[in-house]
């Protein structure tokens, strides 16, 4: 299985948005992360399953298809196996979202490691008047004899 | 080993307040055993980009999926909902969530109240000083003024609600329900050496600014400073007893793999709702052929674990939801007291939660179906992530001699002392009280305009909070320890964990948990040497 060929597989799923500043998955270490996490073998079964739905289903191979068909073939890859494959997806999508160009594009927040942190306005507390204005909700007790 | 005065076992929430409150009296030789190691924060996921694998490996609160070898088994099988709990210095603490309210009054007075459950042999009223005191030590923000909890005298600042509370806030309001700033172990403004709270957001995963109170940077730096030695990596497998029944000491298997014995003169459990059961149970004699303190069959019964509700709101403004502690916000506690009409006893907390980080939100999408993978991803994706809230739905549990913790024989630790099996059955108040808090938490959304995308009970990843197990009263026949955690047939073994609960509340217990624990330990020499004389 070569990396070319894996990266097709990711971009797929998670093909870039230049609008929105995103990088399609081979560009943001998916391959990486997913194989230092132990599933690349996973990742590799797959793509060998995608490209065998693509042969089946389309009649040609999984990078001759179009965007929205390479997906098809990877969700019905799944659905065959989804106990097995569908645990390398989820892995995937996480590591592209570990991706700091990522991260910052989405407007994530401060991104780790984190030398500076977000922040969140003060909050006005004449929220709560109506809160305070309808009094105690503590529900009473009998008094005790004294405990111990 | 040399003979100390007092062997606590756990250092989380519960061992860190013993051991700091007792430590108090430096005249005391106390030692702590600790099975799991020590935390490294400079090491902690969120320093790292890739943090929220983590949440899934190394930093799960799942034993399943951590694969540490300072767990032991948990078979939960048997229960709609997983155990969650962390083995390391700091305990479970080190990842939880810091949302910290107290118990209410009618909590210490369900039989007498409402006919369920079984009253607590103190009172609210009781732990209201070392409520407060537990407050100071682990830093707690929160407001003054709450018509739910009239009793705060002081706390930090409130953990700020972001774009996404306010507007739930406005809906609490204009549905005319009670609402208010969550109570945190969450630093606002620095505290206690330690630095504020950054927003960051990963609290689930070990706070590496210090901000949240995790007993690691909070009770333990006091303790050890007053002279407690705590021996991390040595795992207690027996507590012992002598020729009259009283405790020995304990027997633990040490970081090297050695067998040891500490004698001393109290033994303390905090090894958790689960933890302090199982060393119990594995703790046989010819006086407890059954478990130590067993001779009631109560150890490891009425397990009570918080079945939550979830349900989650999708805003169509960004509201940075996912900005701040993921755990704090706000809460509302309009359904906490019992009400007749609506076909359950006693009630439960609504939780705010801020929305999830990125991972989280594409990964929960894609298998609810919301978001898709390839040409569309992006676009739905951006309209969920910072759109979202939960409401938590904290539903007291009663307690049911069924639910309960036993040993394993089948699956052992590394040092082959049995793991544990968890049978657990939601009962049908806790059912109708869920099923009514998923109706109202749905009230809410359409209140605050967002659509409701998913709501759900019991969710099985929940099992964070642990009690029951040991349950303390006055009649010997029918708890395990008495109002200060002392065992009824061993005077000198305490249990100071949330074992001892006797029903669970509707909130969050470590405020509850450690303010006993203070208490206990407060009396503790006292009742100690009562029942030496
Ligand atoms: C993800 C998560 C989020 C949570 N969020 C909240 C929250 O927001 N608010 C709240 O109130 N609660 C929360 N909780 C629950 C809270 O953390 C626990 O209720 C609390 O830590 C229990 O305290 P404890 O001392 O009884 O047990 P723990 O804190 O679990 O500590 C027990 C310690 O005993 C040690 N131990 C066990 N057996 C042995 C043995 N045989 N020998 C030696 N050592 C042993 C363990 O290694 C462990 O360190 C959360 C829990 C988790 C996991
Ligand atoms: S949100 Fe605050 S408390 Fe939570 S991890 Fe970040 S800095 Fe720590």
């Amino acid at each position: 299985m070569t990396a070319a060929a894996l990266d097709t597989l990711w971009d797929a799923i998670l093909p870039g948005d230049p609008a929105r500043g995103l990088p399609p998955a081979s560009q943001a270490g998916v391959s990486e992360v997913v194989a230092a996490h132990g599933l690349g073998e996973d990742a590799a079964r797959l793509l060998v399953r995608s490209e065998a739905v693509a042969r089946e289903r389309f009649g040609t191979g999984f990078d001759a298809l179009t965007p929205a068909d390479r997906v098809t073939c990877v969700e019905r890859a799944r659905r065959a196996d989804m106990r097995g494959l569908t645990p390398v997806l989820v892995a995937a999508l996480r590591a592209y979202y570990t991706d700091p160009v990522v991260l910052r594009a989405m407007g994530a927040g401060t991104v780790p490691p984190f030398p500076e942190g977000n922040a969140l306005n003060d909050d006005d507390w004449t929220l709560l008047e109506p809160v305070y204005e309808r009094g105690s909700i503590v529900r009473p007790v009998p008094k005790e004899k004294g405990s111990p | 080993m040399d003979p100390v005065d007092v062997v606590i076992v756990g250092s989380g929430a519960s061992g860190a307040a013993a051991a700091w409150r007792l430590s108090r009296d430096r005249s005391l030789r106390i030692v702590c055993l600790e099975r799991g190691g020590p935390p490294d924060p400079a090491r902690y996921p969120a320093t790292r980009a890739d943090w929220e694998m983590a949440r899934h490996g190394a930093a799960s609160p799942f034993p399943g999926e951590r694969a540490d070898p300072a767990d032991y088994p948990v078979d939960d099988s048997a229960s709609p909902i997983a155990i969650a709990h962390v083995n390391a210095f700091g305990g479970s603490t080190l990842l939880y969530s810091g949302h910290v309210p107290r118990f209410h009054p009618s909590d210490f007075r369900t039989r007498t109240l409402d006919g369920v459950g079984e009253d607590w042999p103190l009172t609210h009223e009781d732990l209201t000083p070392y409520f407060a005191e537990n407050e100071r030590m682990m830093g707690v923000a929160g407001l003054v003024g709450d018509p739910a909890n009239p009793d705060y005298d002081s706390l930090l600042p409130p953990v700020p609600l972001g774009p996404m509370g306010r507007r739930l806030g406005e809906a609490f309001n204009a549905l005319g329900w009670h609402w208010w700033p969550s109570y945190g172990a969450i630093n606002t403004r620095s505290h206690g050496g330690r630095a504020a709270c950054i927003n960051l957001g990963p609290c689930n995963t070990g706070c590496a600014q210090g901000a949240k109170g995790s007993v690691d940077v909070t009770y333990w730096p006091e303790a050890l400073r007053q002279g407690v030695e705590v021996r991390t990596g040595c795992a207690v497998v027996e507590v012992l007893l002598d020729g009259r029944d009283r405790a020995s000491g304990v027997r633990y298997i040490d970081a090297e793999g050695r067998e040891q014995v500490q004698t001393a003169a109290v033994v303390v459990l905090a090894c958790s709702g689960i933890g302090t059961p199982r060393l119990l149970l594995h703790s046989t004699s010819t006086a407890f052929p059954d478990g130590l303190l067993n001779d009631t069959g109560l150890v490891g019964r009425n397990l009570m674990l918080h079945p939550l509700g979830y349900t989650e709101g999708l805003f169509d403004e960004d509201l940075g939801s996912s900005i701040g502690p993921q755990g704090c916000c706000l809460l509302s506690q309009q359904f906490y007291e019992t009400d007749p009409d609506r076909g359950f006893a006693r009630g439960y907390t609504m939780h705010i939660l801020r929305g999830p980080p990125p991972g989280e939100t594409a990964v929960t999408g894609y298998l609810m179906r919301r978001i898709p993978l390839g040409p569309d991803h992006h676009r739905r994706m951006a309209e969920t992530f910072n759109h979202t809230a939960g409401i938590a739905v904290i539903a007291e549990d009663l307690p049911d001699p069924d639910n309960r913790v036993a040993l394993d024989p089948d699956h052992t630790d590394a040092h082959g002392m049995p793991g544990v099996r968890v049978t657990y059955t939601l009962g049908e108040n806790t059912k109708r009280m869920l099923a009514h808090g998923l109706d109202r938490s749905k009230d809410v959304f359409a209140a605050a305009g967002a659509k409701v995308t998913a709501a759900f009970a019991p969710v099985r990843q929940t099992g964070w909070h642990l009690m029951g197990t040991a349950r303390m009263g006055t009649d010997p026949r029918t708890s395990v320890v008495n109002a200060f955690g002392q065992a009824h047939t061993v005077p000198n073994l305490f249990i100071v964990d949330s074992s001892v609960f006797v029903t669970a509340g509707a909130v969050n217990p470590v405020a509850t948990a450690q303010a006993l624990t203070l208490r206990m330990c407060d009396h503790l020499p006292d009742v100690a040497r009562r029942a030496a004389a």
